[in-house]
C-alpha cells in the first residue's frame, strides 16, 4: 500500500463527514458551516491530485465568495421567517433510501469502471495551465465572463426591492 | 499511488449526498447549498480524470474553471431568487412553488 | 430570324407586365398605347417571320433547357415552320385589329388597364403556344390562353353570369386538358421525349393500339380547347366577355388551338386510322349539331359563337380526313372574318348601346353603312359564297372529305353549310333589314362606331375577300397547298390530283347549296316574314329542342352535376362531418380525457419532479449495469 492512498481516506473523510452533516443538520446556519468544511477538504483533494491552482481557486470561489454569498442569504431571510425550522417534509423519508441507492449504484458503476490510466500523475503545471486557459480556451473562458456578467445583473434585478413610485 | 476508482467512488458518494439533500430539504437555500455539493462531487471527477488520463492532459482541470465560473453565476442567481420570493411569500419553502400544478 | 422569333412573344409580354403593374395608377385610359404598340410591333415581326418561312427558311432554336430529370428533358425551344408561320399571320394580324378595335370598344371601363394587360397577355402564351418545339411547352401555354380566356370570360366579373361562365370555360377545359396531359404523358412514356422531332421521327415506331390511345387522348385535350361536341358547352356562355375577347380568343385563335395541335401532331394521327375517324365524325357530328342549333337562337353572339363552334368541326373533319391543308386554310379563313363578324356584331351592340337581341334589331343598314356592309362581306363568306376566302377553303374540305372517299361526311358537311347560309342571313336580315323593333328612342340614337373601331371592320374584310383568290386557287394545288406541302408531306393519305371536272362540279354543287341557304333565308325573313313562325310551329318539338341547345346542358347538370352536388353534400354531411370532424373532435377529447387523467400527477411541487427524474435515472443506471454483467 503505497503513502498516498491513507492520506486519500482522510481527505474523504473531511469531505464525505461533513457533507452528510451538512443535509442532516436542522439549523441553516449549522449546515452553512459543515458546506465550508466540505469545501476545504474538497481543496484538499484537489491537492492530491496535483491541482494545487484549483485548490487555491476552490477555496477562493467556494469557500471565499460562494459561502459567504449563502451566509448573507440566510441572515437577510432570517428574520419573521422562522427559516430554520423548515427541515423535513412529506417526501423526506424516501430521499435517504433513494440518495443511498444512488451511492451503491455509482458505487459499482465507478468502482467496476477500467480505464487506461496512466502510470504517473500528469496534471499540468499552473504555467501549462494557464498556456491552455489563454490560448487554447481564450474564447470560452471571455464567454464564460460575460454569462458571470449575466448573472450579477440578473441577480441584482431579481433581488433589488421594488421601489414605489 | 491511489487508483482513479477511489477518486470516483468519492465523487460518487458526494453527489449522492447532494442528491439526497436536493430531494429532502425544505428550505430553497439549503437545496442551493445542496447542489454545490453536487457541483463539487463532478469537479472531484473532472480533476481525477485530468489528473490520470494518458491524453488531453490539463483538459479537465480547465473545465473545471467554467464549472467553478457557472457555478458562482447559478449560486447568484439562485440566491437572488430565493430572496425574491422569500420577499414575495414571507417563506422559503421550496412547496410553496407549486404554480405549475395541473 | 431569332431576334424577331423571340420578340415576337416577349413584347406582348412585356406590355402586359408594364400595364398590369402600372396601368391601374399610372397609364389608366391612355393603358392602351403601350400594348398596341407591342403588338404592332410583334405583327410586323410575325410578317417578316413569314416571309422569310415563305421563302425557305425555317427555324428550330433550344434556347434553354427547361427541366433535366434523368430522361427527361425539355427545352424551352422555338420551332418555326409554315404551319407556325400561318398561325402566326392569323394570330398577329386579328390581334393587332382586335386590339385597335377594343381601343373604341372598351373606352371608358372601369378596368380598361386590366383589359389590354390580360389581352396582352394572351398575345404572348398565344404566340408561345404556336412556336413551341415540344409538346410540354405547348401543353403550358394551352393552359395559359385558358387561363387568359376565363380572365377575359370574367372580366366583368361582378356580373355573376360572367363569372360563372368564366369558371364554366375553365372547368370544362379542365376535362379535356386532363386528356391531352394523359396523352402527353403517353408520348414520354413510349417515346421518351417530348419533342416534336424526335416525336414525329419515331411516330411509326409506335404499335398500333398505343398510336391510337395517344392520338386520342390527344384530341381530347383538342375537342375541350375547340369546343367540340361532348365539351362545346362553354363555347357560348364565354360570350358573356367583352366582344373584342369573343373575336379574338373564342373565334379566331384560341379556339383553333385544338386545330392547330391536332394538324402538327399530323404524323402520329396519320398512324391511327381509328383516330382519325373518329376526329373526323366528332367534327362533322359537331358541325351540324351546331348550325342547327345556330339556326333558331336570337342573342346575335350566340349565334355566331354556335357557328364557331361548327366551322371548327368543319376543321376537324378536314382533319379526320386527311386534309389538312384545307383544315389550315379553313382556320385562316375562318379567322379572318369570323374575326370579322364578331367585331362587327360588337359594333352593332355598341351602336345600340348593349343590347344583343336579334329580335329588338332591324332596320339598322343605313344608319350604320360600314359596319352593315363588313358584316356582309363576313357573312357572304362564312356562306361560302363563290369567290370569298370561306367558298373556297371550305370546299377544299369538301372535296377533300369527298375524294377520300368519306361521301357521309360530304354530304352531312353539305347539309352544314346550307344550315350556315341560312343562319348567316337569318342574322344578317335580322340585324340590318326589315323594320325596326327597338323603341324608337333607342333607334334615333343608333350611331355608328368611331372609326377606330370600324378601320379594323374594314382591314379584315380585306384579307376576308381576298385571302382565297390568293391562296386557293387553282383549288387543291393553290398557293397555300405548296405552301404547307413540306409540314404535311409525311402524314398525307390521299394521292395528291389536279383539279378536274369532279372537284369543279362540287365546287358547283355547294356553292349552289349555299347561295341557296342564302335566298332561303331571304325568303323566310325578308319576303314572307309570317314564315319563320308558322315553320317553328310545325317544327314544333325539334324547334323546342334546338332554342334549348339541345338540352346538353341540362343533361350535363342531371347526369354530372347534379349527382356530383349530391355525391358532395353526402361527403359533407356523413363523411367530413361524421368521420373526419369526428376523428378530430375524437382526438380532442382522448387528449382532454388523458389530461384529466394525469393531472392529479402534475402536483406542482418541485421536489416531487426532480424525485421522479431522479428514480429515472437511477432506473437507467440500473439497466446499465444488468446489461454490462
Amino acid at each position: 500500500m503505497h503513502f498516498s492512498t491513507p492520506i486519500f481516506y482522510l481527505v474523504s473523510a473531511l469531505v464525505i463527514i461533513p457533507a452528510v452533516l451538512m443535509v442532516a443538520m436542522r439549523n441553516l446556519i449549522y449546515s452553512a458551516i459543515a458546506m465550508i468544511a466540505c469545501f476545504i477538504g474538497v481543496a484538499a483533494v484537489f491537492v492530491t491530485l496535483n491541482a494545487e491552482l484549483l485548490a487555491a481557486s476552490q477555496l477562493l470561489i467556494y469557500v471565499g465568495a460562494i459561502s459567504i454569498l449563502i451566509l448573507f442569504a440566510i441572515m437577510l431571510t432570517r428574520r419573521r421567517s422562522g427559516a430554520i425550522c423548515l427541515f423535513f417534509h412529506r417526501q423526506s423519508w424516501a430521499a435517504l433510501p433513494a440518495g443511498a441507492a444512488l451511492a451503491v449504484v455509482l458505487g459499482i458503476v465507478l468502482g467496476s469502471a477500467r480505464f487506461s490510466a496512466g502510470s504517473a500523475p500528469k496534471n499540468p503545471s499552473t504555467a501549462n495551465l494557464a498556456s491552455l486557459l489563454f490560448n487554447q480556451y481564450a474564447f470560452p473562458f471571455e464567454l464564460a465572463s460575460l454569462v458571470l456578467l449575466v448573472a450579477i445583473v440578473g441577480a441584482v434585478l431579481l433581488a433589488m426591492r421594488e421601489r414605489r413610485s | 499511488m491511489t487508483p482513479l476508482q477511489h477518486y470516483l467512488v468519492l465523487s460518487g458518494a458526494l453527489f449522492s449526498v447532494g442528491a439526497w439533500g436536493v430531494l429532502a430539504r425544505r428550505s430553497i437555500i439549503m437545496v442551493v447549498m445542496c447542489l454545490e455539493l453536487m457541483f463539487n462531487a463532478v469537479n472531484i471527477a473532472l480533476v481525477a480524470f485530468s489528473n490520470y488520463a494518458n491524453a488531453g492532459a490539463g483538459r479537465g482541470e480547465v473545465f473545471v474553471f467554467f464549472v467553478l465560473a457557472i457555478a458562482a453565476a447559478e449560486v447568484a442567481v439562485g440566491l437572488a431568487i430565493g430572496i425574491a420570493m422569500y420577499r414575495l411569500r414571507e417563506k422559503l419553502d421550496v412547496d410553496e412553488l407549486d404554480e405549475m400544478r395541473g | 430570324m431569332k431576334a424577331a422569333v423571340l420578340l415576337i412573344p416577349l413584347l406582348p409580354l412585356a406590355s402586359f407586365i408594364i400595364t398590369g403593374f402600372f396601368g391601374r395608377r399610372y397609364f389608366k385610359d391612355k393603358s392602351h398605347y403601350l400594348s398596341v404598340a407591342s403588338v404592332a410591333i410583334s405583327w410586323i415581326l410575325s410578317m417578316y417571320v413569314f416571309i422569310q418561312v415563305e421563302r425557305g427558311q425555317t427555324l428550330s432554336w433550344q434556347l434553354y433547357t427547361w427541366i433535366a430529370a434523368g430522361k427527361f428533358h425539355v427545352d424551352i425551344g422555338f420551332l418555326v415552320d409554315e404551319l407556325t408561320a400561318i398561325m402566326l399571320l392569323v394570330v398577329s394580324t386579328v390581334g393587332l385589329m382586335v386590339h385597335i378595335y377594343s381601343i373604341g370598344y372598351m373606352h371608358g371601363d372601369k378596368g380598361y388597364y386590366r383589359f389590354f394587360a390580360y389581352i396582352n397577355l394572351f398575345m404572348f402564351s398565344m404566340f408561345m403556344l404556336v412556336l413551341a418545339n415540344n409538346y410540354l411547352l405547348l401543353y403550358v401555354f394551352w393552359e395559359a390562353v385558358g387561363l387568359c380566356s376565363y380572365l377575359l370570360i370574367a372580366f366583368w366579373f361582378p356580373k355573376l353570369s360572367a363569372s360563372n361562365a368564366g369558371m364554366k370555360a375553365f372547368l370544362v377545359n379542365r376535362v379535356g386538358d386532363f386528356g391531352f396531359s394523359l396523352g402527353i404523358m403517353l408520348i414520354f412514356v413510349t417515346l421518351g421525349t417530348l419533342d416534336y422531332s424526335s416525336v414525329f421521327a419515331a411516330a411509326g415506331t409506335i404499335g398500333g393500339g398505343m398510336v391510337t390511345a395517344i392520338c386520342l387522348l390527344l384530341f381530347t385535350g383538342a375537342v375541350g380547347k375547340s369546343a367540340q361536341f361532348p365539351l362545346h358547352v362553354w363555347l357560348p356562355d364565354a360570350m358573356e366577355g367583352p366582344t373584342p375577347v369573343s373575336s379574338l380568343i373564342h373565334a379566331a385563335t384560341m379556339v383553333n388551338a385544338g386545330v392547330y395541335m391536332v394538324a402538327r401532331s399530323s404524323p402520329l394521327f396519320a398512324h391511327s386510322h381509328t383516330a382519325m375517324l373518329v376526329v373526323a365524325a366528332i367534327g362533322t357530328f359537331t358541325a351540324i349539331f351546331a348550325a342547327i342549333i345556330a339556326l333558331v337562337q336570337n342573342d346575335i353572339k350566340k349565334v355566331l359563337a354556335y357557328s364557331t363552334i361548327s366551322q371548327l368541326g368543319y376543321m376537324f373533319m378536314a382533319l379526320g380526313v386527311g386534309a389538312w391543308t384545307a383544315a389550315m386554310f379553313h382556320l385562316l379563313a375562318h379567322g379572318f372574318f369570323k374575326g370579322l363578324l364578331f367585331l362587327c356584331s360588337g359594333s352593332v351592340i355598341h351602336a345600340l348601346g348593349g343590347e344583343q337581341d336579334m329580335r329588338k334589331m332591324g332596320g339598322l343598314r343605313k344608319k350604320i353603312k360600314i359596319t352593315y356592309w363588313t358584316f356582309f362581306i363576313g357573312a357572304l363568306a362564312l356562306s361560302g359564297f363563290p369567290g370569298l376566302s370561306g367558298f373556297f377553303s371550305k370546299d377544299a374540305i369538301l372535296s377533300g372529305a369527298f375524294s377520300g372517299g368519306y361521301w357521309y361526311f360530304w354530304i352531312v358537311a353539305l347539309i352544314t353549310v346550307f344550315l350556315t347560309a341560312f343562319y348567316s342571313f337569318r342574322l344578317i336580315f335580322m340585324t340590318f333589314h326589315s323594320e325596326p323593333r327597338m323603341d324608337a328612342k333607342v333607334f334615333a340614337h343608333v350611331h355608328e362606331s368611331p372609326p377606330v373601331m370600324t378601320a379594323p371592320l374594314i382591314v379584315l374584310s380585306v384579307p376576308t375577300v381576298v385571302a382565297g383568290l390568293f391562296l386557293g386557287i387553282p383549288p387543291e394545288s393553290g398557293h397555300i397547298d405548296h405552301f404547307l406541302h413540306r409540314v404535311f408531306a409525311a402524314a398525307i393519305v390521299t394521292p395528291e390530283h389536279q383539279f378536274g371536272f369532279l372537284s369543279g362540279s362540287l365546287m358547283a354543287i355547294s356553292a349552289v347549296v349555299g347561295i341557296g341557304g342564302i335566298l332561303l333565308a331571304w325568303h323566310f325573313y325578308l319576303r314572307c316574314p309570317f314564315l319563320p313562325a308558322a315553320t317553328c310551329k310545325r317544327a314544333g318539338r325539334l324547334y323546342t329542342l334546338a332554342l334549348n341547345k339541345f338540352y346538353v346542358d341540362e343533361i350535363y347538370f342531371a347526369v354530372f352535376i347534379n349527382p356530383l352536388r349530391r355525391f358532395s353534400r353526402w361527403l359533407w354531411r356523413i363523411v367530413d362531418a361524421g368521420v373526419i370532424d369526428g376523428a378530430v373532435n375524437g382526438a380532442g377529447w382522448l387528449a382532454l380525457g388523458a389530461g384529466r387523467l394525469l393531472r392529479p400527477i402534475q402536483t406542482g411541487k418541485v421536489q416531487g419532479y426532480l424525485f421522479a427524474m431522479f428514480l429515472g435515472l437511477l432506473a437507467l443506471m440500473v439497466v446499465y449495469i444488468i446489461l454490462t454483467l
